[in-house]
C-alpha cells in the first residue's frame, strides 16, 4: 500500500503537473497501436467477406466436389445413387453485376425444390412464398437479399458474363440464412442457363450420415473420401467442405502477414520515443532517485516503479488506440478490399467486429512496447547509487554513451542482418527477411551516436559560416546531448527509412510493371465481359463474338484467351489457354531463362506442355523440365513445364497452355478475354464503334492499349495506397515525438537560452537556434534514413517480396517520389520546431538564469 | 606570458574617462520596479536614483532580496523599470523596444554570474566567441584568444568547460563578458561560488580590467573584501539606496 502511495506521489502526480512527457508517450503508443488494431480489424473484414460470398447458402456439409472447368452434372446423380444416405447438393457459384447500380453480387444456383423443403433454417426454407413456389423453376425467377429489391414481382437486370438479362424477383433470402452483403439465388437449371454452364455445376456439396465426421478423427473422414473418390473420375477432386475458402485464406495469409508487419512500423518508431522520454525522465530525476535509495528504496523498487509507470502509459495508450484504430480501420478496409479483389479473390468488405482478441491484441502490444522501451532506462535508474542523492545528473546522460562499443555491436548486428537475408522463408513467410530488416534498424540505431557526433563535429564550423552562430550552437547542442539526439534522430530515421524502403520497393515494382505491360500488351484493343473484374472471376464471352469481330473492317486479328480458377497443391491458381496463332503476342513473353520466346512457344503448341508464371513457380517450387499433373475435366493430365515467364498480373500464378491443348481437355470454346489487332492505318475509335455495332447484344468492355495500361497502374496504385497510409502514420508518430522532444529540450536548456539573451541574443536568434536544431535533426534523419532505407529496400525487393509473393522486381530509384517525400519530412521536422521555438523565445531570461 | 599579452592586447578603443562634470555612463532616475508574485505586487526597487561614471568600479552591497540583482538587470537593459528612467550612455531604456534593448545590451554590456553560466556544449574559446558571433562578427577567434590570454587561459582555449576549475570557469566568463568591448561590466556575486583565494584572484582580475580598459564595473556582492576593492560602495536595503558612496 505504502509503495502504491509513493508510486502515485513520486511517479504519477508529477505527470499531471508536467504533462508533456506523458502526452508524447501516450501519443506514440496510441497512434502506433491504433495502426496495428486498424490493420487487424480491416484485414479480418476484407478477408472474411469472400468467405461469405462463396459460402452463401452452403449450409453445413462434409465434402465438396470440384473440378477444373466445372463438375459434369451427371456426377451429382451418380453420387446420389451410391448406396449411402448422402445429401448431395449441386451448386452454381458465380457472380452477377446489378445493371442499375454496378454492384457485383454472388450468384448462387441451387436445387430450389430441395432447398425449400430442407429443415435447415440457414437454407432457403421459407424463402419461397406460396406465390413464389409457383415460379420455382422459372428461367427468370430470382430470390434476392432485401437490399436488392423492395417487393416480389420487381424486375432486376443483371449482367452475367457478356449478357444483360432481365429477371423477376420471386422472393427474398430469409434472414436466417445470414447472408453477408447482397446476393442473388436462382434455381440451378436457370443459373446454368444464365451462366452458360449447361451440363456443369461449380461445386457439389455432400453431407454424410455422420454430421460430426470432420471432428471424429481421420479414419472416418478418409474412408468417406475414398468411397467418394472411387465413385468419381480421376480429374474430379473431393475435399473437405471449405477447402477452397481455406486455400484462398492460405494465399491471403502472406499478404495479410506482410501488412500486419508493416502496421507495426509506427510502434517501432514509437518505441524509440518512449525510450527517449523515459531516459530523459530518469536523468532529470537522478537526484530524486538517489534520495529514495538513500531513504531505503531497493533497486528492484526503483526498477518496478519506472516499469509500472511505463505499463500505465501502455495501458492508457492502448485504451485510446481502440477507438482510434476502429476509425482508421474504416478507411483501411476500403483500400484492402480493392487489393484483395484486384490480386486475390472476389471480395466485399465484411462487418468489422471489435472482438475480445482485438482488444487483447491492442493491450498486449501497447503495454508490451511501452515496457520493452522503458526497460533499459528503468534499469539505469535502478543502478543510481544513494550517494548521487544530491548530484546533478545531466552530465551522466551524456557520458554514458559509449560510441566505440556501440559501433562494434552495430557492425555485428549488420553482419547478422546480412546473414539473415540469405536464409530461406519459413512456412512461406519471410521471417528471416524481417529479422534481417530489424537487425539493420538496430544496427543503424547503435551507429547513430557515432554518426551524429561525426557529422556535427565536422560540420559545426561550416554550419556556423553558413547559418551563423545559431547553427554552431544547435550543432554543438545536438552533439552535446548525444544520447537524446541519437534516439530522436533514430526514431525519425527509422520512419524515414521505412518510408524510403517501401517507396523504393513500390517505385521499383511500379516501374517493373510498366516495363512488363509495355512488352506484354501488344494488341490495340482488349475485350472482357462487363461487370466488376476480380482476380478469381473469369466470366466468358459467347463463342460467336470472336468470329463477328474478326470480320469487322479494320480488324486484322483476334486472339482468344480462356482462364479457369483451379486449386493446385492446396493453393488457388489460374489455368489459362492462350491463342497459339498470334506471333506478336508470343514474342512479347519474357522468360526467366532468357531463352527466346518463339522457340518456347513453338514447343508449347506441340503437345501437353505448359509454361508457368514466376509467382506460381516460386510458390510451388516448379522449375523448367518439371512435370505438372492437373485434374482437367474427368482426367488427370501431366504437362511438361517448358519455362517460367515473368508475370505481375496475378499473385496466385498462372499455368499457361496452348488454347488448343486446353480445349482438348476442357472443350468450352467461350473465351474470357480477347485481344484485337487492328490493320495498319485503321482508326482505333472507328473500329471500336464498329465492334460494338457488330455484337449489339454482347455486354463487353473494350479497352484501348493505353486505357488498359492506365487501368493496370490505377489498380497498382490503389493496391499500395495502404502502405503509404501506414508510412504516414509512422512519420506522424515520429514528428509528434520530435515536437515533444524539442519541448523537452527547451525546458532542459532554458538556462542556456537565458544566458544567451544576457549575452545579446535576440528573440529571433533563439527561435532560429531551435529551428536550426530541428532542421539538423531532420537532415540527419533524412541522411541516415535514406542510407538505411536503401539497405532495407534491398531486403524488401530481393528477400521479403520474393519469398512472400514470388515476383522478380527490377531495382529502380523513384527519384521524384523520394525527393518529394524526404522534403516533406524535412519541412515537417522544421515546422515541428515552431512551437518549442516560441516557448524558448518567451522564456524570461532573468527568471531562468536565476532559478538555478 | 599572460601579462605580456595584456599589455599588448588590443581592446576596442574606449572613450577617455569622463570628468566629474560629464554625463554619467549609467544613471537611475527615481526608478521603481514591481513584480507580480502569485497575483501579489512586490516592489523590488523603490525610488532608486544613482549615477555611475565611466570607468568607475562600484560595489552594490546589501542583504539578500534588497534589490541588488534587480538593479543589475535594469542596468544591463534586461528589463524595463515600472517607473522612472534608467539611462545607459545617455539612452533611456524605457524608450526602446525589445530589439533596441537587445542591441544596447549587445553593444554596451558584459555580464559575469555567480554560477559562471558557461555553455557546456562549447569549448572555452567558443564560449568566449559567443557575444561576437551573436553580434554578427564572422572572424571572432583572434579577439577571443586575446581576451583569453588576458585572463591567463590561452593555453586552455580548446578544452571543454567541464574540464576547468571553478576559478578558471569564472575567468572564462570574464573574458566572455569583455570580448565585445562593453562599456559596462555587471557582475552578480562573482566570487559567491569560489573559495577565498580564488575569489580574491577573480576580484583582482576585475579590478585590473576596470583600470586597464576603463570599463565601468557594477558588482553586486555580500563580501566585504570584494566591496573594499571598489572605488565606491552603494548600500541598499528594501529596494532603496541607503548610501550612494
Amino acid at each position: 500500500m505504502g509503495g502504491l502511495v509513493l508510486l502515485y506521489r513520486l511517479m504519477l502526480r508529477p505527470l499531471v503537473r508536467r504533462p508533456g512527457r506523458a502526452l508524447v508517450i501516450l501519443f506514440a503508443v496510441a497512434l502506433g497501436d491504433a495502426a496495428v488494431v486498424a490493420i487487424d480489424l480491416a484485414g479480418d473484414a476484407a478477408a472474411g467477406s469472400f468467405h461469405s460470398s462463396i459460402e452463401t447458402l452452403a449450409g453445413k456439409n462434409d465434402f465438396e466436389v470440384t473440378a477444373a472447368g466445372g463438375v459434369p452434372e451427371e456426377l451429382a446423380a451418380r453420387l446420389a445413387r451410391l448406396p449411402y444416405p448422402l445429401t448431395v447438393s449441386p451448386r452454381i457459384e458465380s457472380h452477377a453485376t446489378v445493371a442499375a447500380t454496378g454492384e457485383t453480387v454472388p450468384l448462387i444456383g441451387v436445387d430450389m425444390i430441395a432447398e425449400a423443403n430442407a429443415a435447415d433454417p440457414s437454407t432457403l426454407a421459407g424463402a419461397a412464398s406460396n406465390e413464389g413456389f409457383r415460379h420455382l423453376n422459372g428461367p427468370d425467377a430470382l430470390w434476392v437479399t432485401p437490399g436488392l429489391a423492395n417487393r416480389a414481382g420487381e424486375k432486376l437486370d443483371l449482367l452475367i458474363n457478356d449478357r444483360r438479362l432481365e429477371f423477376t424477383v420471386r422472393g427474398f433470402v430469409p434472414e436466417a440464412a445470414r447472408v453477408s452483403g447482397d446476393a442473388v439465388v436462382m434455381d440451378i437449371a436457370a443459373a446454368q442457363m444464365a451462366t452458360g454452364e449447361a451440363g456443369r455445376v461449380d461445386r457439389i456439396l455432400i453431407r454424410t450420415p455422420d454430421g460430426g465426421i470432420r471432428t471424429s478423427g481421420g479414419a472416418d473422414f478418409e474412408t468417406w473420401q475414398k468411397r467418394l473418390r472411387e465413385a468419381l473420375p480421376a480429374g474430379v477432386m473431393v475435399n473437405a467442405q471449405g477447402s477452397e475458402t481455406f486455400a484462398n485464406r492460405r494465399m491471403l495469409a502472406a499478404f495479410r502477414w506482410n501488412l500486419r508487419i508493416l502496421s507495426y512500423i509506427a510502434l517501432v518508431v514509437g518505441a524509440f520515443l518512449i525510450y527517449n522520454a523515459v531516459s530523459v525522465s530518469v536523468v532529470r530525476r537522478r537526484a530524486e532517485i538517489g534520495v529514495m535509495r538513500a531513504l531505503g528504496a531497493s533497486r528492484g523498487a526503483v526498477l518496478t516503479a519506472f516499469l509500472l509507470e511505463a505499463g500505465a502509459f501502455g495501458a492508457l495508450g492502448s485504451a485510446a488506440a481502440l477507438p482510434l484504430g476502429r476509425l482508421l480501420a474504416v478507411g483501411a478496409v476500403k483500400m484492402l478490399s480493392t487489393t484483395v479483389n484486384a490480386l486475390y479473390v472476389s471480395s466485399r468488405p465484411g462487418v468489422m467486429t471489435m472482438t475480445a482478441e482485438s482488444v487483447a491484441l491492442a493491450f498486449a502490444v501497447g503495454i508490451g512496447v511501452a515496457l520493452v522501451s522503458a526497460l533499459a532506462p528503468a534499469r539505469e535508474a535502478s543502478l543510481v547509487p544513494p550517494t548521487e542523492a544530491m548530484a546533478r545528473g545531466r552530465r551522466e546522460f551524456e557520458v554514458r554513451v559509449q560510441r566505440g562499443r556501440d559501433a562494434v555491436i552495430a557492425l555485428a548486428l549488420a553482419g547478422l542482418g546480412a546473414a539473415a537475408a540469405q536464409a530461406p522463408e519459413i512456412e512461406g513467410k519471410p521471417v528471416m527477411g524481417y529479422l534481417s530488416a530489424l537487425l539493420f534498424v538496430a544496427a543503424a540505431a547503435l551507429w547513430m551516436p557515432m554518426v551524429v557526433s561525426a557529422v556535427m563535429g565536422a560540420g559545426a564550423g561550416t554550419l556556423r559560416r553558413m547559418l551563423g552562430v545559431e547553427a554552431l550552437l544547435a550543432a554543438r547542442s545536438l552533439a552535446g546531448s548525444l544520447r537524446r539526439t541519437a534516439v530522436l534522430v533514430g526514431a525519425l530515421a527509422t520512419a524515414v527509412a521505412m518510408m524510403t524502403s517501401v517507396g523504393i520497393m513500390v517505385g521499383s515494382f511500379r516501374q517493373t510493371v510498366l516495363n512488363w505491360m509495355e512488352s506484354e500488351l501488344p494488341a490495340d484493343l482488349y475485350l472482357r465481359p462487363a461487370g466488376a473484374a476480380s482476380a478469381d472471376q473469369h466470366p466468358t464471352i459467347a463463342p460467336y463474338v470472336a468470329g463477328r469481330i474478326a470480320k469487322v473492317p479494320g480488324v486484322e486479328h483476334v486472339s482468344l484467351f480462356r482462364a479457369y480458377e483451379i486449386e493446385y497443391q492446396g493453393l488457388p491458381a489460374t489455368l489459362a489457354g492462350a491463342d497459339p496463332d498470334l506471333q506478336r503476342s508470343q514474342q512479347s513473353v519474357t522468360f526467366l531463362s532468357g531463352r527466346p520466346a518463339n522457340a518456347i512457344l513453338r514447343q508449347l503448341s506441340a503437345g501437353d506442355n505448359a509454361i508457368v508464371s514466376e509467382p506460381f513457380a516460386n510458390k510451388h517450387r516448379v522449375r523448367a523440365g518439371d512435370a505438372l499433373t492437373l485434374p482437367l475435366g474427368e482426367r488427370r493430365v501431366t504437362f511438361r513445364v517448358l519455362d517460367v515467364f515473368y508475370d505481375y498480373g496475378h499473385e496466385a500464378g498462372f499455368i499457361l497452355l496452348d488454347r488448343r491443348t486446353l480445349l482438348k481437355y476442357l472443350p468450352d470454346a467461350a473465351p474470357s478475354n480477347m485481344a484485337v489487332y487492328l490493320a495498319p492505318g485503321a482508326d482505333l475509335e472507328q473500329t471500336r464503334a464498329a465492334i460494338r455495332k457488330a455484337v449489339p447484344n454482347s455486354n463487353l468492355l473494350l479497352f484501348s492499349n493505353g486505357e488498359i495500361r492506365r487501368e493496370g497502374i490505377r489498380v497498382f496504385d490503389q493496391t499500395f495506397a495502404i502502405t503509404y497510409a501506414l508510412e504516414a502514420i509512422s512519420i506522424l508518430v515520429a514528428i509528434g515525438g520530435i515536437i515533444g522532444a524539442l519541448i523537452s529540450i527547451v525546458m532542459d536548456r532554458r538556462r542556456e537560452f537565458g544566458v544567451l539573451r544576457f549575452l545579446g541574443a535576440t528573440g529571433a536568434q533563439i527561435r532560429n537556434l531551435i529551428l536550426v536544431e530541428a532542421g539538423l535533426i531532420g537532415l540527419l534523419a533524412n541522411m541516415v534514413g535514406l542510407a538505411l532505407g536503401y539497405v532495407l529496400s534491398l531486403v524488401l525487393v530481393y528477400v521479403i517480396n520474393k519469398q512472400s509473393f514470388g515476383w522478380t522486381i527490377q531495382f529502380h530509384w523513384p527519384v521524384a517520389v523520394l525527393v518529394a517525400s524526404l522534403s516533406v519530412v524535412y519541412v515537417a521536422t522544421v515546422l515541428a520546431g515552431l512551437y518549442p521555438a516560441r516557448m524558448a523565445v518567451r522564456l524570461d531570461p532573468i527568471e531562468v538564469v536565476h532559478e538555478e | 606570458m599572460s601579462r605580456m599579452t595584456i599589455e599588448t592586447g588590443t581592446l576596442p578603443p574606449k572613450p577617455p574617462p569622463p570628468s566629474s562634470a560629464a554625463a554619467p555612463l549609467l544613471s537611475f532616475d527615481a526608478v521603481e520596479k514591481d513584480y507580480s508574485n502569485e497575483g501579489e505586487r512586490v516592489r523590488a526597487l523603490d525610488g532608486v536614483s544613482l549615477d555611475i561614471g565611466s570607468g568607475e568600479f562600484v560595489a552594490l552591497v546589501g542583504r539578500s532580496g534588497c534589490g541588488k540583482s534587480t538593479l543589475l538587470h535594469l542596468a544591463g537593459a534586461l528589463d524595463f523599470p515600472t517607473a522612472g528612467h534608467v539611462r545607459l550612455a545617455g539612452t533611456a531604456t524605457d524608450t526602446l523596444n525589445e530589439a533596441g534593448l537587445t542591441r544596447l545590451r549587445r553593444e554596451m554590456v558584459g555580464f559575469v554570474f555567480q554560477s559562471f553560466q558557461l555553455l557546456n556544449t562549447l569549448s572555452v574559446v567558443e564560449n568566449v566567441e559567443v557575444p561576437l558571433l551573436l553580434a554578427g562578427e564572422t572572424h571572432p577567434r583572434p579577439h577571443a584568444m586575446e581576451r583569453l590570454a588576458e585572463v591567463g587561459l590561452a593555453e586552455l582555449a580548446h578544452r571543454m568547460t567541464h574540464q576547468l576549475s571553478g576559478g578558471q570557469m569564472q575567468r572564462v566568463a570574464i573574458a566572455r563578458a569583455l570580448v565585445h568591448g562593453p562599456r559596462v561590466l555587471l557582475a552578480d556575486e562573482p566570487t559567491g561560488n569560489l573559495d577565498t583565494a580564488t575569489g580574491n584572484a577573480i576580484l583582482q582580475l576585475l579590478r585590473r580590467m576596470c583600470d586597464e580598459h576603463g570599463v565601468t564595473v557594477l558588482m553586486a556582492t555580500h563580501s566585504a573584501e570584494a566591496a573594499a576593492l571598489a572605488n565606491r560602495v552603494v548600500r541598499m536595503r528594501d529596494g532603496r539606496v541607503v548610501e550612494a558612496g
